[in-house]
């Protein structure tokens, strides 16, 4: 049944532990890109910051969302982990958040998902030592969203997540069928990036001798993320060319790229061995300047804002739709 | 060090035997992974605690696998064939690359620490593969055996212990032996084992003496047996 239901859905995260890479703002506007496409998609806003739930949703929505999740009827992530933190049942089912852009829904986010942080970090290690308990709640939000995923039919999944490498995005991810990185033009982008490719192989490495340990019959995490390829972004450009400082960093993030995320990862999406000069860049997408705080201000994907000129816009829409296509290309 | 068997293989045959070995290595993380998970648990079995002695556990040693697949090899050349032994199926082949010992104090609480094994293995989903099987050569303690419906296998060697062969689940190749002995045969046992393994010592008074030492460990068991029925006995007429 499960291997069954993967099949049907992708899971994705665009994910770097470097703060401040866009993230947030990728994620929505390529799922938002997608379901214009046609695609069904769910947003799971697994970060406590909740950025993507406050992005997308309005100020007084989200307080409502976070008062009430604490009832068994609320609709927020911690709504669903909640019986399993107080060790008082099952998971809990939670309904998805119906966004205003066609067939896309959201899976809210709430702060205190950190509660359930700690309880990750001791349910891996009992995962470790094989304890069935320990995989009850290491796989509870991967059923979850396997759970949402069947009944609405969808195609893709984005998991949002925080910049860091705890526990919750150690299971998110090694959850995904697919990772891509984001990077900006600076120099912590770049040398994030020599963390993350270790850091992911290692877990990938403990979660391949936890699964082949583990007992038949247990749900497990798909546990091998491919590397779906990255997406440099905010540089400037002057005359159409990128400018000359950008240059420099985007030659480096796609140098790293290869020593520390391709040579080092053991799982690269075979779609990448494409030709060309970069073949592990799936995008550019230059400083977006004025769109980005209108943006999460108004609560839109960035080319339906009520701000720049209709040029600035169209440019958006026609780069993260691009991007959308490149990504499924790259995860088919 | 290259034992005495390994020295009588052609280069061909060292040569796979070394792969095979390789591959052990390669792999050894992962069984004792194995070993740490099951040994934990069996110690969180409190009824098992409190009949048990002491876990042991070890990974083979690489020389003495190195030696078993040599023998093993020089015993399938007296029938033509090749060892038939591959990476692919090593780690069910040989059943004890990761191996757990379970020390007691005498042989009739083994009917009580085979209930427990067995809820454990069901408990926390490990797969039967073989066993309970008992090793032994004395009458009076096979007839113990049968009577709690355990098979019994009659050993030449003098060597004793329970066996059952487990896995972690279906899909992953390997295996994990459990024994379980009392402390008596474990004094044999390892006796046995410094002098005799991984080849038999030529020495014929070593022999002999290791053979009379069964006796003087099978009679201190079935002494320890006999403490503990008398003890029992007497707790319980007290209670009466």
């Amino acid at each position: 049944m499960a291997a069954a239901n993967r099949t049907v859905f992708k899971r994705l995260a665009i994910f770097n532990h470097k703060g401040g890479v866009g993230k947030t703002l990728l994620t929505y506007n390529i799922a938002a890109s997608l379901s214009n496409l046609g695609y069904r998609t769910l947003l799971v806003d697994a970060d406590p910051q909740c950025n993507l739930t406050s992005y997308i949703v309005e100020e007084s929505v989200v307080d409502d969302l976070l008062n009430t999740s604490d009832n068994p009827s609320g609709r927020t992530i911690w709504t669903a982990v909640k019986p399993i933190v107080e060790a008082t049942g099952e998971l809990n089912y939670v309904e998805p958040y119906e966004l205003s852009v066609r067939s896309m829904y959201l899976l809210p986010g709430d702060i205190r998902l950190a509660e359930f942080e700690s309880d990750l970090d001791e349910s891996w290690s009992d995962s470790v030592r094989r304890r069935i308990r320990g995989f009850r709640g290491t796989m509870s939000l991967s059923t979850l969203v396997r759970e949402i995923a069947t009944r609405h039919k969808i195609d893709y999944v984005f998991y949002d997540l925080g910049p860091n490498i705890g526990p919750l995005n150690r299971v998110m991810l090694l959850d995904c069928d697919f990772f891509v990185i984001p990077a900006a033009c600076d120099l912590f982008s770049v040398r994030a990036l020599k963390t993350l490719g270790h850091t992911l192989a290692g877990w990938m490495d403990d979660w391949r001798m936890i699964a082949k340990l583990a007992p038949d019959d247990i749900d497990l995490l798909r546990g091998a993320p491919q590397f779906a390829g990255y997406i440099a972004q905010r540089f400037r450009t002057y005359g159409g060319h990128v400018a000359k400082e950008h240059a420099k960093f985007l030659r480096q993030i796609d140098q790293h790229i290869r020593s520390d995320v391709v040579s080092v990862v053991p799982t690269i999406s075979a779609r990448l061995a494409g030709g060309g000069k970069t073949p592990f860049r799936i995008g550019l997408i230059k400083d977006l300047g004025s769109l980005v705080t209108p943006a999460l201000e108004q609560g839109v994907p960035i080319w339906d804002v009520s701000a720049g000129s209709p040029d600035q816009r169209e440019e958006a829409r026609a780069a993260f739709s691009a991007l959308a296509k490149r990504v499924v290309a790259r995860t088919t | 060090m290259p034992g005495v068997a390994y020295e009588q293989l052609k280069a061909r045959e060292k040569k796979t035997v070394d792969k095979l070995v390789r591959h052990f290595d390669e792999n050894r993380e992962f069984f004792s992974t194995l070993l740490r998970q099951l040994v934990e648990a069996l110690r969180a079995q409190s009824e098992l605690r409190g009949l048990v002695h002491s876990f042991r556990s070890r990974v083979k040693e690489s020389d003495h696998l190195r030696e078993k697949l040599a023998r093993k090899t020089i015993a399938a050349r007296s029938s033509d064939a090749p060892l038939d032994i591959t990476t692919d199926n090593l780690f069910t082949k040989i059943t004890d690359l990761a191996g757990c010992r379970i020390l007691h104090l005498y042989t009739k609480q083994f009917g009580d620490i085979n209930r427990c094994l067995q809820s454990v293995f069901e408990e926390e989903k490990y797969e039967k593969l073989e066993g309970p099987s008992a090793r032994t050569w004395d009458d009076e303690t096979r007839e113990y055996f049968e009577s709690i419906k355990v098979d019994t296998v009659k050993s030449k060697s003098l060597y004793t212990s329970v066996h059952y062969v487990i896995a972690p689940n279906k899909r992953t190749p390997c295996t994990c032996e459990v024994q379980v002995r009392t402390l008596a045969e474990e004094i044999w046992g390892e006796v046995n084992h410094a002098i005799n393994y991984p080849h038999l010592a030529d020495s014929v008074a070593c022999r002999e003496q290791i053979a009379v030492l069964a006796r003087v460990t099978s009679s201190c068991s079935r002494l320890v047996d006999a403490i503990f029925t008398s003890h029992n006995h007497n707790r319980t007429a007290d209670k009466q």
